[in-house]
């Protein structure tokens, strides 16, 4: 069988592993549902620095925080195949060249991710009124661009974490990093001239920015036009963390 | 992680059986603080949470809110130790399920102690080393905003200490009433998101959407953050709040103790 028909049964693979338990798919949309309706709701009626805009400013990181879970998860079921399952002896017995089998795991994750967010996207293309548009395939495609690099960084600690304990701090210290370290829910002018180098590298500053761009409505301090500029923008990271995270699983796998 | 001894582990049996029940609860209680403390990820993970939330997220976003009356920083401050304190008290859970996982718990039960004190053992347990890890940020907290009234702190550190009782034996009836290791993660880090955002720890009632503002005051976590704050900023008693946190701790303690012993007793875990 050619390394191109593998592929796609690579990612039905990791898609039927999350479809193995469809109640994690719904907790995943529940929490986007309290991040949404709950925290964002509330803070769009306290912070005025933005208009009465500040939901429709932070609603798309909801989006994106639960698209940032289902790529970390995808991680989690790599580091159990390793460490709790010993599925890695079986996995190189199969037909396919370790390089192929690495990516297609990458592109596992971001379809599992893509799916996982798909009724939120639909929820945040609704309220930015472009859900009959095309711009909907553009939201698309910034989620699945946003976790590919998540996908990898989190395919790439999976490599390297002995424990799950170690995972998880790893986990939630990048957690950390792309929610509260960006632009999520604040402008980036807000933060120090410190920390600006570090908002700006992070991938969900450009994530959310160009989320942003597909709205009708300008917000303050989001430049205007069309999101091309901060997708090859978040292009640039997500490629090289896809690139580690196929790297590292190539790495572990060879152990 | 869950596999340490319990510090009677040397002890001969009989000196072990002729000791006090309080003090074999309290031996069960120890040896949870010190799991805990033995795994230094979990603290500097909810650590480092803590204080980026407060000095990056907290201060950055207050000064885009711009209500007459509300001070933000310090309102968030207050709610981030309980919010904080109600997200340690979960990670019981954790260790429960995963000595059922590994084995630990079957080692555990031939330890000569009653299953009664051994349950409110893992309880207090888990209070109890939720309030020791807290209470450095809440000496942060106090230090920062001039908290310093001592029956005001004393107050405040009950009304944490209910709540982590009271989480502890939520967490313990999730860790026994779900098998699945997966779902058990996304329950309880739902649960989680749900008693803290849908309280008031964060944000001030008035300003939330109509929906949640009915629930809001029945999170367990609201009524930790109101007594909190009621008695660190107003100097008051909110006996209303305390009332709603002791019957949170008698209803999911005993829950918990229930749903743990039926599960033990029933020889799922044997």
């Amino acid at each position: 069988m050619s390394n191109t028909r593998l592929i796609p049964l690579i990612i039905e693979r990791d898609v039927r592993i999350l479809f193995s338990d469809a109640f994690l798919v719904a907790i995943m949309f529940a929490n986007f549902a309290i991040d949404l309706f709950v925290t964002a709701a509330t803070f769009g009626r306290l912070v005025t620095g933005q208009g009465e805009n500040y939901f429709l400013f932070i609603a798309p990181g909801s989006n994106l925080i639960t698209a940032m879970v289902a790529a970390f998860q995808s991680g989690r079921d790599v580091w159990r195949e390793k460490y709790i399952k010993d599925l890695t002896s079986y996995l190189l017995t199969l037909p396919v060249q370790r390089p192929i089998l690495a990516f297609s795991r990458v592109l596992g994750g971001v379809v599992r991710s893509v799916i996982a967010t798909f009724p939120g996207t639909l929820v945040i293309c609704y309220l930015y009124g472009i859900l009959f548009t095309q711009k909907i395939f553009v939201a698309y495609l910034i989620v699945g661009l946003f976790s590919l690099g998540i996908v990898g960084l989190s395919m790439a600690i999976s490599a390297f974490s002995s424990s799950i304990e170690m995972w998880v701090t790893v986990r939630s210290a990048i957690q950390l990093y792309l929610s509260f370290l960006s632009a999520l829910f604040y402008p980036v002018s807000v933060f120090p001239r410190v920390l600006a180098p570090i908002v700006a590298s992070n991938p969900m500053t450009w994530a959310i920015q160009a989320f942003r761009q597909l709205s009708p409505i300008s917000f303050a301090q989001v430049p205007a036009g069309d999101s091309l500029g901060s997708i090859l923008i978040l292009a640039g990271p997500s490629l090289a963390f896809a690139l580690l995270g196929t790297i590292c699983y190539i790495w572990y796998s060879k152990l | 992680m869950s596999s340490s001894h319990t510090p009677a582990n040397g002890s001969s049996k009989t000196t072990i059986a002729a000791e006090s029940p309080t003090h074999l609860i309290l031996q069960m209680a120890l040896r949870d603080v010190s799991v805990l403390f033995r795994t230094p990820w979990i603290i500097i993970t909810r650590s480092l949470a803590f204080i980026i939330q407060l000095f990056v997220f907290a201060f950055l976003i207050s000064g885009l809110i711009h209500i007459p009356g509300l001070n933000f920083f310090e309102y968030y401050a207050v709610g981030s130790v309980v919010a904080t304190i109600a997200s340690i008290s979960f990670v019981i859970g954790y260790d429960i399920f995963e000595e059922a996982e590994e084995g630990v718990l079957d080692y555990l039960l031939t330890l000569p102690i009653a299953r009664r004190q051994f349950i409110i053992g893992r309880a207090l347990g888990g209070a109890m080393r939720a309030i020791i890890y807290t209470i450095p940020m809440f000496v942060i907290v106090a230090f920062v905003w001039g908290f310093n009234q001592p029956l005001s702190i004393l107050t405040a550190l009950v009304s944490l200490f209910l709540l982590a009782f009271g989480v502890t034996g939520m967490s313990i009836t999730v860790a026994v009433s779900v098998k699945s290791a997966n779902r058990f993660d996304v329950v309880l880090a739902l649960l989680e998101l749900a008693v803290s955002r849908g309280s008031t720890a964060l944000y001030p009632i008035a300003f939330m959407p109509f929906y949640v503002s009915l629930f809001a005051p029945f999170s367990p976590v609201s009524f930790a953050a109101d007594t909190a704050r009621n008695s660190l900023v107003g100097f008051t008693l909110d006996i209303p709040a305390i009332a709603g946190l002791v019957a949170f701790v008698v209803i999911f303690l005993g829950l918990g103790a229930a749903f743990y012993f039926r599960r033990l007793e029933g020889g799922i875990y044997g």
